[in-house]
């Protein structure tokens, strides 16, 4: 996997284009194109250093199309080399990644020094990129107390680095576990023995997750990543004696694109669809030519199994969250049959939120399904074994992540996977229940389609909303919205969970979290709000709101809320921006429709204010079950 | 020179091209490290990758140490291919 086989290779002009890019008329999409490819270390250094020659205002054209994310980084290895990897992957992922290094082995001054690098420039998160050689592991075992085991030891020092990154820098840290190297002393024996490297790692992985996992730092589970490439691969004792480098060079592509997933989840930007084709992707043969009989899906066969697994994998997926799609040539009647008559499927019709089976171009398929989901084009992953198809959409959308597949089907199973196309940073009640939610939000639309008018359709849905300011239990899926919204959302900020807990209990910030109801089903929380506490005004720094509650009137009962409680408080002004981006044009005049006058306009950020007293409520047909206010 | 030396140095001279971005050297057998601006620690690790991953061979540590010009890193391929 060290090659990234889910990606193309390289061209054979890749190092041409590296040296044309600052002629190319548009160099940032350029930018994006190389940086898809499967990339050696070399590679991205090429493209690295083209980029350092682009003029800034290039740059910054470039840094426009990514997310921001500023990272730094500790270790008790040698990491430089990895950068340009670490910055060409982050691209690939739609990151702007912006590196702050220390020293080698600088890990302990770092944190605890609140005057330190890191400290003082404060990063969105911290890479504590360790590895067993950092620990105590190899102490004397014979002075060593009784009392605490070597892997207690080593937790508590990382435990105390994160915690003095918190303290003292406010960031959140990026933890890794432990890969064990190839090393043995009495084979089978060393899992079970005190003092001995594998146990002790043994013991360090798993008390480390359950650390973690009420913490707002992430993992990022290199043991998991050496359980797959495996030990004698991943560590190179040569590099490690010559030049501290903690890993083979030949694996850094694939530490960089993992390290770089996780950043882009923290980011939001994890995907959230997988759309499939069906003949040789789902099953093996062609359903219109080979019939129902025909077709290779379920145990018994070896390609039938292969595809089998395909499924299994796809439908885990649903229930971790991820939308379900097909997007096939065929017709669909054939198609649907296939799911409902043959005994081998394990996928069922009623699995995919969208189906689609017809005779016309993907592209504009893939369009629809993106549009009837309500869903960012680079949200969506397409899996298709016709290579023609595939580049068809490589062309045409190339937001969409199109993973490269051999012609084995028995090897797409752990190519799909080693994509890591769907990293998640926690699993809501949300991501649990939404392939059931947007099921719903179809048969919403029915009824829409029989209603009178839109008022009636609303009353009809009987909608219950509740409020409530920011807390514990809230605070995960505050941060996921925070973090994924992109059209209903004025002003795109990101938080961590770190900040969020900020907000949560500073007296300085009015929070909203919001949660709908309604006749077919729970819809969960699809609102959040920040505001910002001034002497005679609130600010809304930040004002979001789930796609799949568009069009409700949730946005004027919030907005009821809001006043409400900003009248409770005396405060008489409340001030709206918005801040415009590719994806947010669909609430440029929120703030007019809710009753608020413009006094600013820029380019970057609209200015909107409220005189309380003015306000006229709004009372759409949403029934309030509890209130922020009275609270 | 023999055949295969003359095989192994063009493959090599594309090895560098693609690890050294720079090309204000010009690469012959008598190209030293000295030559090389670029030539660094990082960069000979990258380098030493790039040509373990070609021609599928490891170099032991000491050869490492000693691959400072491209005559002995040939010779080194050279005793470990035939």
């Amino acid at each position: 996997m060290y090659d990234l086989p889910w990606l193309l290779a390289p061209p054979d002009d890749f190092n041409e284009r590296c040296a044309q890019l600052k002629y190319h008329k548009t160099p940032a999409d350029e930018v994006h194109a190389l940086a898809k490819y499967a990339l050696s270390i070399n590679q991205s250094n090429r493209l690295y250093q083209a980029i350092r020659k682009l003029n800034a205002n290039t740059r910054s054209l470039l840094a426009h199309t990514l997310t921001p994310f500023k990272l730094g980084i500790v270790s008790n290895a040698t990491m430089d080399l990895m950068i340009p990897s670490f910055v060409m992957a982050a691209i690939r992922n739609g990151v702007d990644l912006e590196l702050i290094t220390t020293d080698f082995g600088q890990v302990a001054q770092e944190a605890f020094d609140p005057d330190s690098k890191l400290n003082q420039s404060k990063p969105d998160a911290v890479l504590v990129a360790l590895d067993y050689r950092a620990y105590p592991f190899f102490g004397d075992q014979s002075v060593a107390s009784v009392q605490i085991t070597p892997s207690e030891k080593a937790l508590n020092y990382l435990q105390q680095i994160r915690e003095s990154f918190k303290q003292k820098g406010g960031m959140i840290c990026i933890v890794q576990t432990l890969a064990c190297p190839p090393y043995e002393f009495s084979g089978n024996f060393d899992v079970q023995l005190d003092g001995i490297l594998r146990k002790s790692l043994t013991e360090f992985n798993r008390a480390l997750v359950d650390d973690i996992k009420n913490s707002p730092d992430v993992l990022l589970d290199v043991a998991a990543i050496v359980n797959m490439v495996g030990a004698c691969h991943w560590f190179d004792d040569r590099q490690w004696y010559l030049s501290r480098v903690p890993m083979a060079n030949t694996y850094v592509p694939l530490y960089a694109e993992y390290l770089t997933k996780l950043i882009a989840a923290l980011r939001g930007k994890s995907k959230k669809c997988l759309v499939l084709d069906l003949d040789n992707t789902l099953w093996g043969g062609v359903i219109g030519d080979d019939g129902l009989e025909g077709i290779q899906i379920g145990q018994g066969h070896p390609v039938g199994e292969s595809f089998l697994a395909v499924q299994q994998w796809a439908k885990t997926l649903k229930d971790l969250g991820v939308l379900l799609a097909v997007c096939s040539k065929n017709d669909k009647d054939i198609a649907s049959e296939a799911f409902q008559r043959h005994s081998g499927m394990l996928l069922k019709k009623n699995d995919f939120a969208v189906f689609v089976a017809n005779w016309e171009d993907k592209a504009s398929n893939i369009r629809y399904i993106a549009e009837t989901l309500n869903i960012g084009l680079d949200a969506i992953v397409f899996v298709d074994d016709n290579p023609a198809e595939r580049e068809i959409i490589r062309t045409m959308l190339p937001e969409i992540s199109v993973p490269e597949l051999p012609k084995d089907p028995s090897q797409f199973l752990r190519i799909l996977c080693a994509a890591r196309y769907f990293e998640k940073i926690d699993f809501t009640d949300d991501d649990a229940q939404r392939n059931a939610q947007y099921s719903s939000n179809v048969r919403r639309q029915e009824i829409q389609k029989s209603a009178a008018s839109l008022d009636d359709y609303l009353v009809s849905l009987e909608m219950h909303i509740s409020f409530a300011p920011f807390d514990e239990f809230g605070r995960k899926r505050i941060v996921q919205l925070i973090n994924k919204t992109n059209q209903f959302n004025l002003t795109t900020r990101r938080y961590t969970e770190a900040e969020v807990l900020q907000f949560e209990n500073n007296e300085q910030s009015v929070t909203l979290q919001v949660h709908l109801q309604d006749k077919f089903g729970d819809n969960g929380m699809i609102s959040v709000l920040i505001c910002k506490v001034y002497k005679d005004r609130w600010e809304i720094e930040t004002w979001l709101m789930s796609c799949r509650v568009i069009k409700r009137r949730v946005e004027d009962a919030v907005c009821d809320e809001l006043v409400a409680r900003a009248r409770k408080s005396g405060v008489s002004r409340l001030r709206g921006f918005y801040r415009p981006t590719e994806k947010n044009g669909l609430v440029k005049e929120h703030y007019r429709r809710l009753g608020f006058e413009c006094v600013g306009s820029s380019d970057t950020e609209d200015v909107w204010d409220l005189v309380v007293d003015r306000y006229q409520i709004k009372n759409p047909p949403i029934k309030v079950t509890k209130s922020s206010v009275t609270a | 020179m023999s055949q295969d030396k003359a095989v192994t140095l063009d493959q090599l001279e594309l090895i560098f091209q693609d690890t050294f971005t720079e090309n204000t050297y010009a690469f012959s057998v008598n190209t030293t490290r000295d030559d090389i601006e670029e030539w660094d620690s990082l960069s000979h690790i990258r380098l030493l990758t790039a040509i373990e991953a070609n021609f599928g061979v490891q170099f032991d540590l000491d050869e490492i140490g000693n691959m400072t010009d491209v005559a002995t890193i040939v010779n080194l391929l050279h005793e470990k291919l035939v």
